[in-house]
Formats: structure tokens, sequence, C-alpha cells
């Protein structure tokens, strides 16, 4: 019998519950907790695994932990079609709050890869966040918006995946597997997420060849950490390939355990 | 209707998300999606979750899942093989949707390895009254070589990229993982003794799969008679990819299998199919 499996409690949430969470409670009394924010798309599913592997090991360390879905995304209630910035917004403030009433701790931290780091950021003062954890968070959502239509658009011609050629019909209102509503896709084009207004670490995992956004973003370098190696977020031969990065889960915990 | 999150299982060590439409009746099967690959129970682009949605919304209790140290379920803790502990967790995973639903009987879905699991417990579990295999077994035969070969032999400008390219380093270079599949003649008997045993059969396989399977006509290359059986649904979908990345691939896919359960497993109250 595995008695940590029986600490991680699955359940649904927040308005309607329409929300679905995963609470992963410690051996011990709590003494910090840190909601985990999911990325969107394909992303999410890829990063599924690590962020299992990140929440197993804050609980080991008595840090509580919430994984979740946003409305429209995961196992939570909605389409794909219906995900909307500000509901992201909203569903990741009922989180830190379940997050609140589970563990009993008030101090909440955040922690969120690509989308889901911007989404931490953008709702720190809505979610009362003590912390924010991003990695690799997405701050331009125009240069987003044109890498993931440029990677639609290169879908449709993949041999590897389709024995004929698709038309770009139907390939249209997607991002990689999942419907995308017009007013979404705006609304990732006109992401700006203001400078931090919590302590923020940035985790930086992208390719070394890449122009580095983070410098008009954070005014403390001291605040952006280096991981290695660097993560394929946009190679199109790993799609479907899960991510997973020991580096990165023991930098997190170490972060959250030294947090004041 | 709101789904529920479930702990189940004989050492409480798997997650699901059990769909359950009321009135649900004993006749109305149960439908339990599996694990395609390691990916966690939403499915490849949440594949799981819009067909059991769907499926709920006709009727059919549903239950998607994660096996033994998938996505988010834990090791049993038990020293079995992997096939005990498919069957084990399929069969906890009928008896987490019996109790919610009274449901008896069950369709299993399952899509690559997911296929292989519905086909290991479909062999053996008396509970399974169906299964939709979805790129399941496949092998090359004669047909596919020469479905595969005699175009690209006749095309001149296919032998010149060859030439031009030869020299270059094919793969990257990486492992790949993959199981091993049944002998060809073990997953032909089979067949025919779930077929003997009442079972309904739906094979749908994609363009996807192109490495070996690339034609319609493939299935009876491979099955033989056992496709002409009336409990045989086989269907192509030529156009798709292995994972349905597609959102018009994935709804005609989604439209397949709905026909095939309304037809094989009709809902007797409850729901509108």
């Amino acid at each position: 019998m595995n008695t940590r499996a029986d600490a991680d409690m699955p359940f649904y949430f927040g308005p309607d519950r329409t929300l679905f969470g995963l609470f992963h409670a410690c051996g011990t009394p709590a003494r910090k907790a840190v909601l985990l924010c999911p990325p969107l798309g394909q992303d999410l599913i890829r990063c599924h695994r690590l962020y299992r592997q990140l929440a197993q090991a804050l609980a080991a360390e008595g840090v509580a932990a919430l994984r979740f879905d946003y409305y429209g995304t995961g196992d939570s209630a909605g389409n794909s079609v219906d995900m909307d910035w500000q509901r992201c917004l909203a569903d990741t403030a009922a989180a830190a709050n379940e997050l609140r009433t589970r563990s009993g701790i008030d101090r909440v931290f955040a922690f969120g890869a690509r989308l889901g780091g911007s989404i931490a950021l953008a709702s720190a003062a809505q979610a009362r966040f003590a912390g924010v954890v991003a990695w690799d968070p997405v701050l331009d959502g125009r240069a987003y918006v044109t890498r993931l239509d440029a990677m639609q658009s290169a879908l449709c011609l993949d041999g590897q995946r389709f024995m004929v050629p698709r038309n770009a019909a139907d390939a249209a209102a997607q991002w990689l597997g999942f419907a995308i509503s017009d007013s979404f896709r705006q609304q990732v084009m006109d992401l700006h997420v203001d400078r931090p207004t919590v302590p923020t670490l940035l985790l930086d995992s992208l390719s070394s060849d890449a122009p580095q956004p983070w410098g008009s973003f954070v005014a403390d370098a001291a605040a952006v950490k280096c991981v290695q190696p660097a993560t394929p977020w946009n190679d199109p031969r790993r799609l479907e390939v899960a991510i997973l990065s020991h580096p990165l889960i023991q930098a997190v915990t170490r972060h959250v355990q030294e947090a004041a | 209707m709101q789904e529920q999150a479930f702990r189940f299982g004989r050492a409480r060590h798997l997650v699901g998300i059990a769909g359950l439409p009321s009135p649900a009746t004993p006749e109305t099967v149960g439908v339990i999606v599996l694990n395609a690959g390691l990916v966690h129970r939403i499915g490849p682009f949440r594949l799981h979750v819009e067909m059991t949605r769907r499926l709920n919304a006709y009727g059919y209790p549903t239950l998607r899942f994660d096996l033994s140290t998938i996505g988010d379920s834990a090791s049993s803790g038990e020293s079995q093989t992997r096939k005990q502990q498919i069957c084990a967790d399929v069969g906890d995973a009928m008896n987490l949707l019996g109790e919610q639903a009274a449901c008896k009987r069950f369709v299993l879905i399952g899509l690559c390895s997911g296929s292989q699991s519905a086909h290991m417990v479909a062999c053996s579990d008396a509970k399974v009254a169906g299964a939709v295999f979805l790129d399941g077994y496949a092998y090359r035969t004669l047909g596919y070589h020469l479905r595969y070969y005699l175009p690209r032999m006749l095309d001149v400008k296919r032998w010149l990229g060859v030439l031009s390219r030869r020299h270059q380093a094919t793969g990257n270079g990486e492992p790949t993982f993959t199981v091993a599949p049944l002998p060809q003649a073990v997953v032909r008997a089979d067949f025919a003794g779930m077929l003997d045993r009442g079972l309904k059969l739906c094979l749908i396989y994609s363009g996807g799969i192109s490495r070996y399977f690339n034609h319609a006509r493939q299935f009876r290359e491979c099955f033989g008679r056992v496709v002409s059986h009336p409990g045989v649904f086989t269907r192509f979908l030529k156009e798709a990819d292995h994972t349905y990345i597609l959102t018009g691939d994935r709804n005609r896919l989604l439209d397949s299998v709905e026909r095939w359960l309304f037809d094989n497993f009709p809902v007797t109250t409850g729901g509108s199919p």
C-alpha cells in the first residue's frame, strides 16, 4: 500500500465545482504551500508528469501543493474553445483559496511553466501570492502567437504525421491539437505581464541561442536562474514527448524551502 | 451532469474521472477509456475528455482513468507482470463504474498501447461486451508492400531525391521504446475467441500508422475472415494522424465510435441516441 498515493486526493472545486484539482498533503503539518499553475495546450500534457513529480517532491519536504486545471483544460469542465485568459486568472485565484483552505496555510507561493508562469505572475495580486517561480514564462504574447501559428501551419505538411498533406482550412482556429477562439487568440496576442510586485524567481531554460526576454522584466538580475539543459518547448519533432527536468524540480524545491 | 473524481482500486492507487448520466440502467454498457501510451487520462489533445463527455450526453456512463504508474496513478505495490496489473486495474475500474452507475457490462476503448491493454482484458474478462481498438495490432502484408513500394519505384523524382540524400544521416539517434506486438496468428485467434464469446469489436485505424498499415483492405489481409464477422466493424481513416491532432479528424473519429456504440449497445433509457 502506498500511503503517499493515499494523500494525493483528486476532487472538483470552484464555481459550480467545475475545476479539477489534486491536493498533495504532507505527512506532517504543512509549513508552506505552493499552487502549481499548469501551462496551456500541449504544454499542459507534456508537463503533467513533471508537475506531479514536483508536487510530490514539495510534499516530501513538508510543503503542501495543489495541482489544478483551468476551465476548458485538462479534466476541468468546458471545451478547449472555451479557454479565456481572464477566466484562467480567476480560476487561479480560486485554486489559491482552495489550497489555503485545504492546507491551513495562508501564505501561498505559485509555480508555473510557460503560459502557466505568465498566469501566475498576472494573477499574483488577485490570488495574494507570497512569491512566484516562473519557468520560461511567456512575456511577449505577439511573438508567442506568431510561433504557434507557424508551427500549426507546418503541421499540415508534416509527412511523418500525415499520409497526405492537409489543407490550411483543416488546421484553422487551432493551436497544436486544441481548438481556440478568436477572443482567446487576441488575449494571448495582447498578453502583457507587468513587472512582478511579489518576490519572483525566473527559471530560464530557453535555448542559449534564443534572445532572452527577461532583461526589461526583472530589475534584479539575481532573480533569474539558468536551468540546464535547454527545454525543447518549440521543437515540432518533440510535440508529443513529455518534458522532464530533475534540475528544475530541485531548483523550485530549494527556492521554496529557502523563501522567507 | 457533473463529472466526479475518484481515487479507487485494490490499493486505492488509481485515479479516474467518471461521467455518470442519469438515469442509468443495468442494461446500459459502461464505457472505459484506457491510457494511450504515457499520456495521462485526458488523452492526446484531450481526446478522451471529448469522447467521454459526448458519450455521457447520450446516456453512457464512462470512466477515463490512469493505469498503475501512469498519469496520477501510483503502483499497487504488488508483484505482478504488466499484463496482470493491467487486467487487475481494468477490473478495479469496472467495479467502480459498476458501483456508481449500476452497469454490468463494459466496452473498453484504447488508442495505440491502450488498444493493446483493451485487447489483453477483452481476451479474458467476461464483463467485457465490446472493444474499440484505435490503431491496434496490425502487420505488414504483401498488399501493404505492393501499395507502399510500387508507386515509389515508378516515381523518378523520388529516385533523384533518394540519391541526393543517400549520405545524409537519418533519425536523431535517440532510443525508442515500443511494446513487441503479439504474433499475427495469436491476435487472429484472440479475435475469433472474443467473437465466439459474443463480443462486438470496432477497429478504427488511422493514416498515422502508415509505416505498417496503409489501406482498408489490410484489415482482411491481416486478420482474414474474422473481419467479415457481423460482430466486427472496421474503418480506415486515411487522412487522420495517429493521435488525431486536428479537431475535424477528432470529430470524425468520435462520430464513428458513437455510431458503432448506438448500433451495438443502444442506451435503453435516458439520453437521446
